[in-house]
């Protein structure tokens, strides 16, 4: 019961992170490496802001905030300093790896006995305490559900019109009269700011903050995107962005099946870029027959 | 023929862990969360132990074959009463809550983490079932917030600490070295227990006449820069635990010993690839340490949470005669009696 708790309460908070990947890596056709930046960035700044007794709730709002600015960052370079789009996260990443560093003032700042967002006199005076088990997984659920009904909304207003048509076909943005490149910023903006924000809820989470655990962000979640997209695409109730959520559990629950039935850790990336590349090269071959379907 | 993909990937992702399953971790007994609930109803003549280990790496290594040697001292033998369930992340800050929460899943005895961060995530993880976590490798398990200002837990954990003898350090490079100024040291930005380590030795080096020169990487690819530039600054080096900086040690000597700068180690391992002397603990021996803590645990004589954490008494002497002959180093006769070759 614990392992199954487990991979929900750690699938759904790096489904939120997905979510951002989703935004770069679907729609923007942009390959961000920043995420591995901006999900420490997150977890750094509530270590810091939780340390000195700052509300855990305001804390995830100003991860989110300092993410949109990474995010931001790794857009400008791209755009206006014509850098290419996988160095200029690379960049963005790299500097943000001291950053942190200043951040946090320590490379491992644990917050134990502190208060989260799993553990504050508001959340226990609502929760019984036979329930506090079940409290992580119920407040990841709702502000999972937040994230993505407020992604859905956004997509569909005219902002999130012009994000789309920017990975879909640059020219189209041009011809309305747009700029592509502020599009594309804002879009790395809010992708990195879901990235921080899932960086904070880990950081509350897991109690502490360690300044390597954003190493791998970005396999994780595009393998949740890959995943979930790939795995959905034919059911067409499900929203792009539920699918990415899914994707993102199920990929939790291979990680820890693949732990419980003794796989060594040794073998863990190897197996996962595995697993990695046949998704995309099968997601391929569907895409390509579509194609030919549809001619 | 959409069907046909997605029955394709699941197939595959089935297939993938399969694969993962057939080659099950060395010293992995890989009991089930049946086995576990068994071996607690068979009114407790046999326990499961789970290992978390943070990274692959020797002295670590010396703390996990140090505990088992500890519980079988106690009289719990692996195969015999004991089960024991072996996890390492390989460094992956990622991985670590993952094998926290799987190891909690099996409901095993007590857990055992080794190094800092997987001390964190597993009480993290065990916390809610309530397991006892018997850490080792922590240098600081107050800062870790792994127990109080009083040496007790903070919850149903507790173990050791392998802080390093900075003040016995200080007194063997001085005693060694007696008119040298500066130490440099190098150390990784990333590693909390180098950091509580140098504000020690800055704190204390002006008693023994020492300045502290320290340079941090980013990582391995950063050092032989680092040490170029450390290297005219000092008059030698020392070498903590850092887990980046250890791993580079044979490029470091290299670069000092070019320059007739004598490099100082923290353990045993490291003066067996050629630093003068190591005035440092014996990890088996903090394992052993640590193996005894939970075997009391798992006796039922004490609880995790009633035991202070431990640091290990005393701290031993390695030297390589035959590094401190090639910088023309003699070893002074206050250090003779207690010194052991460690020579490769």
């Amino acid at each position: 019961m614990t392992i199954v708790l487990g991979i929900f309460e750690q699938g759904l908070i790096y489904a939120i992170m997905a979510l951002g990947v989703y935004i770069t890596y679907k729609i923007l056709d942009f390959p961000d490496l920043t995420v591995d930046g901006s999900f420490p960035l997150g977890a750094a700044l509530t270590a810091l802001l939780i340390t000195n007794g700052w509300d855990p709730f305001l804390c995830l709002l100003l991860s989110f905030l300092a993410g949109l600015l990474a995010g931001a960052i790794t857009g400008l370079i791209h755009v206006k300093c014509h850098v290419r789009d996988l160095l200029s996260g690379i960049i963005t990443m790299t500097a943000l790896y001291s950053v942190n560093l200043h951040i946090a003032g320590s490379s491992n700042v644990p917050i134990f006995n502190m208060n989260t967002v799993f553990s504050n006199p508001l959340v226990n005076s609502i929760f019984p305490a036979e329930m506090s088990a079940y409290v992580p997984i119920i407040l990841l659920f709702l502000l999972v559900l937040l994230c993505k009904i407020l992604m859905d909304l956004y997509l569909k207003t005219k902002s999130g019109f012009l994000l789309r048509a920017v990975g879909d076909n640059n020219m189209l943005v041009t011809t309305l009269a747009k700029d592509s490149g502020s599009v594309k910023i804002l879009g790395l903006a809010l992708a990195n700011g879901l990235v921080a924000l899932a960086g904070g809820v880990m950081c509350q989470y897991q109690h502490f903050f360690q300044v390597s655990m954003g190493t791998g962000t970005i396999v994780i979640g595009l393998a949740s995107v890959i995943i979930g997209t790939n795995l959905f695409k034919n059911v067409s109730f499900l929203k792009a962005t539920t699918t990415v959520l899914i994707g993102s559990i199920l990929y939790k629950a291979c990680v820890a099946i693949a732990i419980s039935c003794g796989l060594d850790p040794t073998d863990m990336n190897l197996v996962s870029a595995i697993l990695f590349l046949a998704i995309l090269v099968l997601g391929r071959l569907g895409g390509k027959k579509k194609v030919k379907l549809h001619d | 023929m959409k069907k046909a993909t997605a029955l394709t990937l699941v197939l595959l992702m089935a297939l993938a862990l399969f694969a993962g399953c057939g080659a099950p971790a060395e010293n992995s007994a890989s009991p089930s969360s049946s086995a576990a609930q068994e071996s607690q109803s068979a009114a407790k003549d046999s326990y499961t132990v789970a290992i978390a280990q943070y990274a692959q790496h020797g002295s670590l290594d010396n703390c996990r074959e140090g505990f088992i040697d500890g519980l079988k001292q106690a009289g719990f033998e692996e195969g015999k009463n004991l089960t024991i369930e072996y996890k390492n992340a390989q460094a992956d800050g990622g991985l670590n809550n993952q094998i926290a929460s799987a190891l909690a899943g099996t409901n095993p005895d007590l857990i055992c983490a080794i190094a800092t961060p997987m001390a964190q995530a597993c009480y993290n993880a065990a916390g809610k079932a309530n397991i006892p976590v018997i850490y080792t490798a922590v240098n600081d398990p107050v800062a870790a917030m792994l127990a109080g200002e009083d040496k007790m837990p903070t919850g149903n954990v507790t173990g050791t600490s392998d802080k390093l003898p900075v003040e016995e350090q200080l007194k063997t490079i001085r005693a060694i070295l007696p008119e040298a100024k500066t130490i440099g040291i190098l150390y990784t930005t990333s590693e909390v227990n180098s950091e509580s380590c140098i504000a020690e030795y800055q704190a204390l080096a002006p008693e023994y006449g020492f300045e502290i020169v320290t340079s941090g990487v980013n990582s391995t690819t950063e050092i032989p820069m680092a040490v170029d530039a450390l290297l005219p600054k000092v008059d030698c080096l020392s070498n903590l635990t850092d887990n980046t900086v250890v791993s580079s040690l044979a490029l470091i000597l290299d670069k000092a010993n070019a320059q007739n700068i004598p490099v100082f180690g923290s353990e045993i391992e490291q003066v067996k690839l050629g630093c003068v002397a190591a005035e440092g603990l014996d990890y088996f021996k903090l394992g052993q340490q640590t193996g005894a803590m939970a075997a009391k645990v798992l006796k039922g004589e004490t609880t995790a949470d009633q035991m202070a954490y431990e640091v290990i008494e005393g701290s031993s002497l390695y030297v390589n005669s035959e590094a401190m002959a090639k910088l023309g180093l003699t070893l002074p006769e206050s250090l003779k009696d207690r010194v052991q070759e460690a020579a490769a």
